[in-house]
């Protein structure tokens, strides 16, 4: 669930602070006809996106155009030039009976900008989908319905930033929000030239050492760019909150006074919703993050006894469904891992070595009552350990004696070339 | 209303005729390193997006990219068709941060094939845009039970134990400039 969270959140985040600000300055500027510009803007670009993940996913097409890394160079590059025209023109959009062409080129600009930020945002949404039942556990299994929690979540939270944005930002001057648009619009397209930048280098389109140094810089620090998106976007509601304590709008009767203390009530809910939303998004680049990327440590190894050439578990030791790890240390000093589990529902037991024919010496744990490959994540069927195959443990010699899981010395030697 | 559902649909028909016009032949892939020789092997190395692999490794969601390792066989005495695919090798992978010499990420290459043909490959995280180092260990196929005819009626002339007597074959190839796909 985190995983697809954090991902949701940090593909949407920025797009939706965007896309807010944007809708609160163009809907004073151009009333009906920019409310239906962003509108129709971003549901085009939502079906594109859908149209894009579609055909990445069951065909050859964006690929063989690319691959998605140059769609996003294609996408920001229409993008940043949207900005330009946005930025020249976009000052003069106030002048309505002036300035007709240049609000007609501010006001496409800003349709261009919506398409590209929901476009590139939506298709990594979209993508997300697509990885939910690569383990093949089924739509009903909880792994599939925890992964969509996961994006919901991370949707809502967009949506609470894009609706919290546009309701305390309306409430500023046109010409504030428009300054802070441009700021974070010139650093969000600063961070997409250098992710472009990044692509073509790969390819080696361009080359460069400080170039690279310069890629490097901005792509591994690239949540620094959210963190100042959402430091300059965090100034309105600060100034609305603090501003809503201290309310000095005149009113003539008391009807009007209980209306103007319900809107900057209303204002404030909306600043803290943004806030708590600002905070979360904080929390999934950080600390989810973090914990999302915990390595998984293998339980110990658990003692055995090591006599007539053979390794000896007693049946008590392991007959509580759980995994258990042992291991024989042979004369080079190689550590050869052994895995046993007792199958549910049987008598017998699961035996094999903590390593596969794939993913070689990696190692098994137990989640959730499954036993999962620590490199792949692939999930045993725990009554088809002690088969030969895909990524199940590589078979070895067992017997039961007198209580005890026996496993030759010899047999284990065998493999000692997959534990290095 | 009718013209704003006709403005929806060409942007997006618009978009689609812009993916499928811009298509063009090939597999996109991003270089590590060209044409380096070590023995009788001619190697290429590749990445380009972490990919779902069957049997068994369909998961692949927790990886960055996959690493490819093009293996074909040079002018050799060992029976391989100049040019053609090498099987039969265990090839281990070891990648190193040049800032701080720590491996990065390792592992043993699997054995598959995409559609340009048949390869040593491996989904690995690498998430930090970097200067790595790229070390490929070839293990004998002889490792792998791969045979040699050793007589001079049917053999190619050579044997493995010529070329990996000493051990495996390493190759180092270092100043990969990574930056993570977007």
């Amino acid at each position: 669930m985190l995983k697809y969270l954090i991902a949701v959140t940090g593909s949407t985040a920025v797009p939706a602070v965007l896309l807010g600000l944007l809708c609160a300055w163009i809907v004073p500027a151009y009333k009906r006809r920019g409310t239906l510009t962003i509108c129709v803007s971003a549901v085009a670009a939502t079906l594109a996106a859908l149209v894009y993940t579609i055909l990445r996913n069951t065909t050859k097409v964006i690929d063989r155009s690319g691959g998605a890394s140059m769609w996003n160079v294609r996408v920001f590059a229409l993008s940043a030039f949207a900005l330009i025209i946005f930025y020249v023109f976009s000052p003069l959009a106030a002048r309505r009976k002036s300035g007709g062409a240049a609000r007609a080129l501010a006001l496409a600009a800003a349709g261009v900008l919506t398409l590209t930020q929901t476009f590139y945002a939506m298709a990594q949404v979209m993508m997300n989908i697509s990885k939910f039942n690569l383990g093949g556990e089924g739509m009903l299994s909880t792994a599939f319905i925890t992964r969509i929690i996961g994006l919901i979540l991370g949707l809502a939270i967009a949506v609470v930033i894009l609706t919290a944005m546009i309701q305390v930002a309306l409430r500023m001057k046109p010409g504030t929000v428009l300054a802070l648009l441009w700021a974070v619009l010139f650093v969000n397209a600063f961070q997409q030239v250098s992710s472009a930048l990044g692509t073509l280098y790969s390819k080696r389109y361009i080359s460069g050492h400080g170039l690279f140094q310069f890629i490097k810089f901005t792509t591994n620090h690239s949540d620094l760019f959210t963190y100042v998106i959402m430091a300059v976007a965090f100034a309105i509601p600060v100034v609305l909150w603090a501003r809503s304590f201290n309310v000095r709008e005149p009113y003539r009767n008391p009807a009007e006074h209980r209306k103007i203390k319900a809107k900057w009530r209303s204002i404030r809910r909306w600043s803290t919703a943004l806030v708590c939303a600002f905070v979360l998004v904080v929390l999934c680049l950080t600390w989810f993050t973090a914990i999302d990327n915990r390595v998984i440590e293998l339980s110990p190894v658990e003692e055995c006894e090591i006599r007539d050439g053979a390794c000896y578990v007693a049946m008590t030791q392991v007959d509580d469904g759980h995994l258990h790890r042992f291991a024989y240390t042979t004369e080079n000093g190689v550590e050869i891992r052994f895995i046993i589990i007792k199958k549910p529902n049987s008598s017998s037991y699961g035996v094999g070595l903590d390593a596969c024919d794939i993913c070689g010496e990696t190692g098994y744990f137990e989640r959730g009552g499954q036993v999962v490959c620590k490199l792949c994540d692939v999930v045993m069927n725990i009554n088809t350990i002690g088969f030969k195959g895909g990524c199940n443990p590589i078979v070895v010699p067992w017997s039961i004696e007198e209580g005890f899981i026996a496993l030759p010395i010899e047999g284990l030697v065998e493999y000692e070339s997959e534990f290095k | 209303m009718k013209k704003t559902l006709v403005l929806v649909l060409s942007l997006v028909l618009a978009m689609s005729l812009l993916m499928a016009a811009s298509a063009e032949a090939g597999f996109t892939e991003y270089p590590i390193f060209e044409d380096e020789e070590v023995a009788f092997l001619h190697v290429n190395a590749v990445y380009f997006q972490a990919v779902p692999m069957a049997p068994g490794q369909e998961n692949f969601e927790d990886y960055d990219i996959h690493l490819e390792c093009d293996v074909a066989a040079l002018e050799n005495d060992l029976g391989y068709g100049v040019d053609d695919w090498v099987p039969y090798l265990t090839i281990d992978f070891e990648v190193i941060d040049e800032a701080t010499s720590e491996t990065a990420a390792d592992g043993t290459f699997m054995v598959m094939s995409a559609s340009d043909g048949p390869h040593y490959g491996a989904n690995i995280k690498l998430p930090n845009a970097g200067t790595y180092t790229v070390k490929f260990t070839f293990h004998s196929p002889a490792d792998n039970g791969y045979l040699i005819h050793s007589d001079s009626e049917t053999g190619p002339g050579g044997l493995l134990e010529e070329y990996f007597g000493d051990g495996p074959l390493t190759l180092e190839y270092s100043g990969w400039d990574y930056v993570p796909l977007g």
